[in-house]
């Protein structure tokens, strides 16, 4: 069984009087230590599916299942319990918690998990060196650049060991050395910790780097030239 | 949930700006609710005290300022044989202002022995003994003596009235302790007055059980008749028809008090709204990475309770400190209302303070719980 399934997902929304449907019956099956680029033209609703599978949005139709878990039936309150324990998040815009330093920051999702303050000192110090940022562990974002502050975002996003790690066009404010540290970041995110990954980006040369390429078109995912479909078979 | 109170706080030191504005008008705005608790507890305290209803005033009939009572003071003989009456206080009253005044002095003249058993008095400096041997001499109320900075030796004038202050006196009734105490004749015959047989009032001491309506009527019956007719009434009575002005304006401004919560409310409120505006993104970040709505809801408003709270803890301490030291009081017609500090004073406004931030934070909690996170995440 998969790790994460799609099973024929509706986005709409309204748009004064126009409704615009980004996703259309799109399925989509993620295997546990998968990493999946998934590429698009702007609007496409690249961003909206991984959304939609970080359980940050609601499908219009269909079902979303990860690790068991169908999450387009559960309520807000528990959909945030759900993502604390299971997704790990690295935006675009990096989106660092200004007021805290880059320690705390990559603690904040470990303070939502029942867990004493010694093991999460032990995860945030394991996660601070993954990202090789141990030394600017009391910095602030502002007193870094914004390469420093993308690695401080992945640090936050693995070190409550999620399910899935979901990047939101992790390289989009990026210079191209920086995206170059990123990318590689990203990589042995997969390749040592094995996190399943599935990463969003409209850049052709860093949606390479995953195991899997897809492209959504018109609302339909497509891979290797198919569309993609659920290996969750299900009866209506 | 105490997790992320350091998130809290840094993110009020992050507008330190705002926070400190928001926390010294909320400050303010106590520190006034304080000050006319005060004077209303004050009003209360000298209508409604123990004494108040087993103690009675006699005055001279249709007369309001101590200056306009000249009852003749054998009044008190005869008030003494009456049914139920354990004792009877000739009293001189003078006050420098008969006006509503934030500084009146207010001397009581009385037999220096019945000033012993008339009142609970314990001396902070000075002695019984040396105030009754000397004619000129005064025991001073604590808060006179701070807020005119008199200590035991010193000579005393106000107008043409001179005394030398034989001790310093702390009252369980805090309205006392606005009054200066000298001997009867002393004030009988001061600034070149031959008032000696007449007095402001007469204090009349009932046994338990009597009913004080009942004497009060029958003091007024002996003397209608007299010289000089009489309206007697309970000390609180007296105390409150003296006051009828003040308690009145009084009684108006406890609605400034009301304002001055609606003010903090308003002050409160805006703060916690403006800041929730300005991290709409951020909340939407916290939500993302798993804060349930309730959880931001309660930071929203642990952050509105810190604001309102802090300041509330300021403007109390601040009004306790500034009440306590330099005993402030209203007077009018001889009658001292004294500024009264205490516990409970300080217990209602930091409660106000706590209630007020728990209001001022719901509508902005409340908002930030149910934004969705997407849009929220595009926020600028």
């Amino acid at each position: 069984m998969s790790l994460v399934d799609v099973l024929n997902v509706t986005k709409e929304y309204a748009n004064g009087e126009e409704t615009i449907r980004p996703l259309d019956g799109v399925s989509l099956s993620i295997d546990e230590g998968d990493y999946l680029s998934l590429m698009g033209a702007s609007g496409s609703g690249k961003s909206t599916l991984l959304n939609l599978i970080a359980g940050i949005d609601q499908a219009t139709s269909g079902e979303i299942n990860v690790a068991g878990t169908e999450i387009t039936k559960l309520s807000r309150g528990k959909l945030a319990d759900w993502r604390a324990a299971h997704i790990g998040y690295v935006f675009q815009t990096h989106n660092l918690i200004p007021v805290l330093t880059a320690y705390e920051n990559v603690e904040l999702p470990l303070l939502l998990l029942p867990m004493s303050a010694a093991e999460r000192r032990k995860r945030v110090e394991i996660a601070m060196e993954a990202v090789d940022l141990t030394s600017r562990a009391s910095h602030y974002p502002r007193q870094m650049s914004g390469g420093q502050e993308q690695r401080v975002g992945i640090a936050r996003a693995i070190v409550a060991n999620p399910t899935v790690v979901v990047a939101d066009e992790p390289t989009g404010s990026l210079d191209d050395e920086t995206t170059e540290q990123i990318l590689q970041l990203l990589s042995r995110v997969n390749d040592e910790l094995g996190m399943t990954l599935l990463m969003v980006t409209h850049d052709a040369d860093a949606g390479k780097r995953a195991k899997r390429q897809i492209r959504l078109e018109r609302g339909r995912l497509m891979e290797n030239g198919n569309e993609t479909t659920s290996t969750h078979l299900r009866t209506a | 949930m105490f997790k992320f109170v350091p998130y809290v706080l840094k993110s009020l030191w992050r507008h330190r700006a705002r926070t400190l504005l928001t926390v010294s008008g909320t400050a303010v705005a106590l520190l006034v609710f304080c000050f006319i608790g005060s004077v209303q507890q004050g009003l209360l305290a000298l209508t409604s005290d123990a004494g108040a209803d087993r103690t009675l005033i006699v005055f001279q009939e249709n007369r309001f300022c101590p200056q306009s009572s000249r009852l003749p003071q054998d009044y008190g003989s005869t008030i003494a044989k009456m049914s139920g009456v354990r004792d009877v206080v000739p009293i001189k009253v003078f006050t420098n202002n008969c006006r509503a005044s934030l500084d009146a002095i207010v001397f009581q003249g009385m037999p220096p022995e019945k000033l012993t058993t008339a009142r609970d008095l314990s001396l902070t400096s000075g002695s019984m003994g040396a105030f009754a041997q000397q004619d000129d001499a005064a025991l001073v109320g604590a808060d006179v003596a701070t807020r005119r900075g008199l200590a035991e030796g010193d000579k005393f004038t106000i107008g043409d009235t001179s005394v030398v202050v034989r001790g310093v006196f702390q009252s369980s009734v805090a309205a006392e302790n606005n009054l200066i105490y000298t001997h009867l004749e002393f004030l009988q015959r001061a600034r070149g007055a031959n008032d000696v047989g007449t007095v402001t009032q007469l204090e009349v001491h009932l046994a338990d059980g009597v009913d004080p309506d009942h004497v009060a009527k029958q003091i007024d019956q002996e003397f209608r008749s007299g010289p000089v007719a009489t309206t007697t009434r309970t000390k609180g009575m007296f105390q409150a028809d003296t006051l009828g002005d003040l308690a009145e304006l009084i009684g108006f401004v406890h609605w400034l008090g009301y304002a001055c919560v609606g003010l903090v409310l308003s002050l409160v409120a805006t703060t916690t709204v403006m800041s929730v505006q300005d991290r709409i993104k951020e909340h939407a970040v916290l939500q993302t990475l798993g804060l349930r709505p309730l959880r931001v809801f309660r930071l929203v408003l642990i952050e509105s309770v810190v604001l309102s709270t802090l300041g509330g803890i300021l403007g109390v301490v601040g009004s306790i400190l500034i009440l306590s030291s330099t005993g402030m009081s209203v007077a009018a017609e001889g009658v001292t209302i004294a500024f009264e500090p205490s516990t409970v004073l300080a217990i209602q406004g930091l409660l106000v303070s706590l209630a007020v931030g728990i209001l001022a934070g719901l509508a902005p909690g409340w908002h930030a719980s149910r934004t969705d996170i997407v849009p929220a995440l595009r926020h600028a």
